[in-house]
């Protein structure tokens, strides 16, 4: 009895014990499965987020590409610089560490300042901050025999952007600056890394920002590097796993001619204006200066907050960029264009000779539109109206001339279009239309505004590029390549082959014996510079008139307030016959063209031919 | 008498698979601890006087337990007692209590004094139990659970009450009334989660289903285990490669998520080795149970196998987030001397119950 109730009792134990066995070993399997289920199915997603968790990408900053004239030489490069780093990972106390470092590098009290406020605010990894840029020798020197006092703090070279001719060239390569936002999110390193990346400039991570340094940025700025840490999870460095080196950006070799640029910036002196020379056979432009200017070294690698808002409210505007943007009426320099229209849709021819009273009278009303001689130029075919510049001869052109007509004309030689490649922020301009005028002024296009843009003044403008654009298309007889700063290859070289300019090389050749006339005739308009040079130059003066004055005598009037003086303006080519170089000069109430933009298109010119 | 005497009682099987056990433990923790070398010897020292303690206990007879089970209990309520009202508070929880300059966690002791306490209390009674039996077990088995949940220590608490469940379930209980305390504790359960729960554990629980919505709070000690154990792959980083544990993404490592350091460094592999190692302990002592000389041994084994298991299984399945966060050790491998020397206490008494055979009549 007690034997089979003991029996009972150890089966019953075993069922149960087996029971509880069994559903211990289903849990081991439902612990196996998940196991399984995060090292093997699921492996490469948790083997990323380990890394994620462990892994710190900061990129590298690469060097900057530098850019060259058209002879080699470097018009803005990258020069080295000695800086003293610190590491805050290893400073505790910033305000104690200031007080040990003063006696061996001298610090304002804004830079003192500045640090302690950037300690403050120090990044996720923050390896290094910047204390004090551009030491010098007698720092480095000083440093360098207390360096074991300081193991938080290092000497380390950084580079800055910098160009011998800060002031002439600041337009057309412009500057650089620190981008918040410079990310190359192709580059699989987080956005907030960003902030801890290794700097290879002093002024961190900076970018192109007008002219050649922006339209290039992507040439220039070349490839980043990385490295790659293992932090803890506190964010603490713990090793360095690898690195990549950052791959140095592309250097610009340009078409531009620093003897050149200097030529036009010293012939220009302190007047506000424009110049700018294209090479005929590449369209490389040789020299695009602006004046004022400012100096992009110092734009580029800090400057002070009043000097930058003293440039800034400048009223001469020294950041506006007036080769590219100044819009300018073309004046007499418009002429050649409205001949060549006359040609092109047999208006006139180059024997028919008109009379010249010195005036045009528009038949429809009697209103007088008058010419810069008194008396006129007599009996003028085409040839005289260029050379002694015949308002009445363009006038009277202009007026049988449709405006629609003379208009889609004017884009064949780039007016009313951006003309240059590769250039920065260029301005298209204006050329009219009826529908323009009516939307604008409600009114309708009279004959008299076709009159007035027949000697260039009136709705029409133009930017010195344009008018560049325009002689040397001229020049060249038809056919320009697109024109570009940077040199690009010959076999991408983009003939501009202007069909529509359906001019027979007879007068093309006239148009060139005309416009050479203009300045090495005896009756020319320019005749003043003939003998600054030993060769021959071809070309159009002009003075665009900013108030429209019936008289002489009314101009000498306002002419004591200086902005409102006439600009001069010339556009030229040479040496004729075989022209390699056409210029155009832009100078602001500089008045009479000739004489005034004359002599600085040809400096430019001589210094191109290395005259 | 003599032959008695000389005869040392010993299991093999269970010796050696723990001493493997403990061995592969002093290397995880090496990782674990990030090569802190007094952790490592201090877990050593446990481990000889654990496995000491373990022969020791196992040459008593199993009477000694039976008779001494009262006083082991009481004994352990006290310590309770005494730790509720003057223990140290370390992380507002009073788990500890100090003997000169040995301290130790006091339920751990109520670990093996309930389940001997019930053992001895049930082994004797004709089946079916009655249900004057089952009150009073149960009484027992509340007044510990509380005693220890009042620590408050949810996941000790919950281990001293299996503790006592396997061993009335063992000794009988009716599969009619096991299925009505089911289905009365499902009923029960929103009493249980507002009253027995404290706000950081309920949180634990709500965090275990949804452990991205606080993913740097509750939440990042789930998803780093997961990352470490997801890491490791099928072969593992290698010792000390772990990038989680030795970079301190992984929280606990020393304790409760030791099992991460062990999946992330060794891989899947390492993880079917201490699986497998684990399951080869419990099978032996379901053969000591079956083969066990009486009823009382039977049920001490049994219990005292199912606490180990429950444990264990806990700890397992809370690291690989099946289950929420509680503090539960990895048995014989997360560092603490309490929780060893316990550990090894009772594998000491299973031995002792194991293999001491009945003097059948000569």
């Amino acid at each position: 009895m007690i034997f089979e109730e003991r029996q009972v009792e150890k089966n019953n134990f075993s069922s149960r014990a087996i029971f509880l066995f069994v559903l211990a070993g289903v849990s081991f399997l439902a612990v196996l499965f998940q196991v399984f289920a995060l090292q093997v199915s699921s492996y490469t997603s948790y083997e990323l987020a380990a890394l994620n968790n462990k892994n710190y990408a900061v990129p590298i900053q690469p060097l900057r590409g530098e850019i060259f004239d058209r002879k080699g030489r470097p018009i803005v490069r990258n020069e080295p610089t000695f800086d003293l780093i610190t590491q805050p990972d290893l400073i505790d106390q910033p305000e104690l560490f200031l007080k040990l470092i003063k006696p061996v590098i001298y610090l304002s009290e804004i830079e003192e300042a500045q640090y302690l406020k950037k300690f403050k605010e120090k990044a996720f990894v923050n390896k290094e901050l910047v204390l004090k840029k551009n030491l010098t020798a007698e720092e480095i020197a000083r440093f360098n025999v207390r360096s074991f006092n300081f193991k938080d703090a290092f000497i380390d070279k950084r580079h800055r952007r910098i160009s011998e001719y800060p002031h002439i060239f600041s337009h057309v390569l412009g500057y650089t600056s620190r981008s918040d936002n410079q990310y190359d999110l192709s580059m699989n390193i987080p956005r907030s890394h960003w902030a801890d990346a290794e700097l290879t400039y002093a002024n961190g991570l900076i970018q192109g920002k007008t002219g050649l340094e922006e339209t290039y940025n992507k040439h220039l700025i070349g490839t980043h590097g990385t490295r790659v840490y293992e932090i803890n999870s506190r964010g603490r460095l713990v090793k360095t796993l690898e690195s990549h080196p950052p791959e140095k950006g592309l250097d610009l070799h340009t078409h531009l001619d620093i003897e050149a640029q200097m030529s036009a910036a010293k012939a220009l002196g302190d007047r506000k204006g424009a110049v700018v020379a294209i090479d005929l056979k590449s369209g490389g432009i040789n020299v695009l200066y602006s004046a004022p200017n400012y100096s992009i070294n110092k734009l580029s690698n800090g400057m002070s907050v009043e000097e930058f808002q003293d440039l800034i409210q400048d009223p001469d505007k020294p950041f506006f960029n007036r080769a590219l943007q100044g819009r300018y009426p073309p004046a007499s320099t418009i002429k050649p264009v409205i001949g060549m229209f006359g040609l092109t849709n047999k208006l006139i021819n180059w024997r028919e000779e008109i009379d010249d009273p010195g005036f045009f009278t528009l038949p429809e009303n009697g209103r007088i539109y008058r010419g810069w001689k008194k008396g006129g130029h007599n009996d003028v075919n085409l040839k005289k109206a260029l050379m002694v510049s015949s308002n009445t001869y363009f006038f009277k052109l202009a007026y049988q001339s449709d405006i629609k007509d003379l208009a889609s004309y004017f884009s064949l030689f780039g007016f009313g279009n951006k003309v240059c490649r590769d250039c920065y922020d260029e301005d298209a301009a204006f050329v009219p239309s009826p529908e323009w005028k009516y939307k604008n002024f409600n009114v309708p296009w009279f004959t008299g505004d076709t009159v007035n843009i027949g000697v260039g003044q009136g709705y029409l403008v133009a930017t010195p590029m344009q008018l560049v654009n325009y002689i040397s298309i001229v020049a060249n007889k038809g056919n320009l390549p697109l024109p570009s700063v940077v040199q690009i290859e010959e076999k991408n070289l983009e003939l501009k082959e202007n069909q529509q300019i359906s001019l027979s090389n007879e007068d093309w050749t006239k148009m060139h014996d005309a416009l050479t006339a203009v300045i090495e005739s005896d009756f020319g308009t320019a005749r003043s510079i003939r003998n600054l040079k030993n060769f021959q130059v071809a070309g159009k003066s002009g003075t665009a008139e900013l108030v429209s004055l019936d008289s002489k005598e009314a101009y000498l009037e306002v002419r004591d307030t200086e902005l409102l003086r006439d600009h001069s303006i010339i556009i030229a080519f040479g040496p004729m016959p075989n022209p390699q170089y056409a210029v155009s000069v832009v100078i602001e109430n500089g008045e009479s063209g000739g004489a005034v933009a004359g002599p600085v298109a040809i400096e430019v010119l001589k210094s191109l031919l290395n005259e | 008498m003599n032959k008695r005497l000389t005869k040392i009682y010993f299991d093999p099987y269970l010796f050696f698979s723990l001493f493997t056990l403990s061995v592969f433990g002093l290397f995880f923790l090496y990782s674990a601890s990030n090569a802190d070398i007094p952790i490592v010897l201090k877990q050593s020292v446990y481990i000889i006087l654990g496995f000491v303690l373990m022969i020791l206990v196992s040459q008593a007879d199993p009477d000694l337990f039976r008779r001494t089970s009262l006083m082991f209990m009481i004994l352990s309520l006290l310590l309770l007692g005494i730790t509720f009202l003057f223990g140290p508070e370390i992380n507002g929880a009073k788990r500890w209590v100090r003997i000169g300059s040995f301290s130790f966690q006091s339920s751990e002791l109520l670990k093996l004094a309930l389940p001997i306490f019930l053992a001895n209390f049930l082994f004797d009674k004709r089946l079916p139990i009655q249900p004057r039996e089952i009150v009073i077990t149960l009484v027992i088995i509340c007044i510990s659970f509380f005693l220890v949940a009042r620590q408050p220590d949810l996941g000790t608490a919950v281990i001293v009450a299996l503790s006592g469940l396997f061993v009335l379930f063992l000794s009988g209980l009716s599969w009619s009334f096991i299925g009505g305390a089911f289905i009365t504790l499902i009923i029960c359960s929103p009493l249980i989660w507002n009253v027995l729960l404290e706000p950081f554990q309920q949180q634990r629980v709500a965090t275990f289903f949804n452990p991205g919505s606080d993913p740097f709070g509750a939440g990042w000690n789930i998803i780093q285990s997961k990352i470490a154990i997801g890491s490791g792959g099928i072969f593992g980083k290698g010792f000390g490669e772990g990038s989680q544990t030795q970079l301190n993404f992984l929280p606990e490592t020393k304790t409760d998520f030791i099992f991460s350091v062990i999946g992330e460094e060794f891989g899947f592999l390492g993880v079917m080795l201490l699986l497998s190692l684990y399951f080869f302990i419990l099978t032996r002592c379901l053969y000591l149970a079956l083969n066990a000389r009486d009823r009382f041994c039977r049920l001490v084994i049994g219990g005292l196998t199912l606490t180990f298991a429950a444990n264990l299984i806990i700890n397992l399945c809370m690291v690989v987030g099946l289950l929420p966060v509680v503090g539960m050790p990895l048995p014989f491998i997360s560092k603490g001397g309490s929780s060893l020397i316990s550990l090894f206490f009772a594998f000491g008494i299973i031995t002792s119950m194991g293999t001491h055979k009945k003097f059948l009549p000569q």
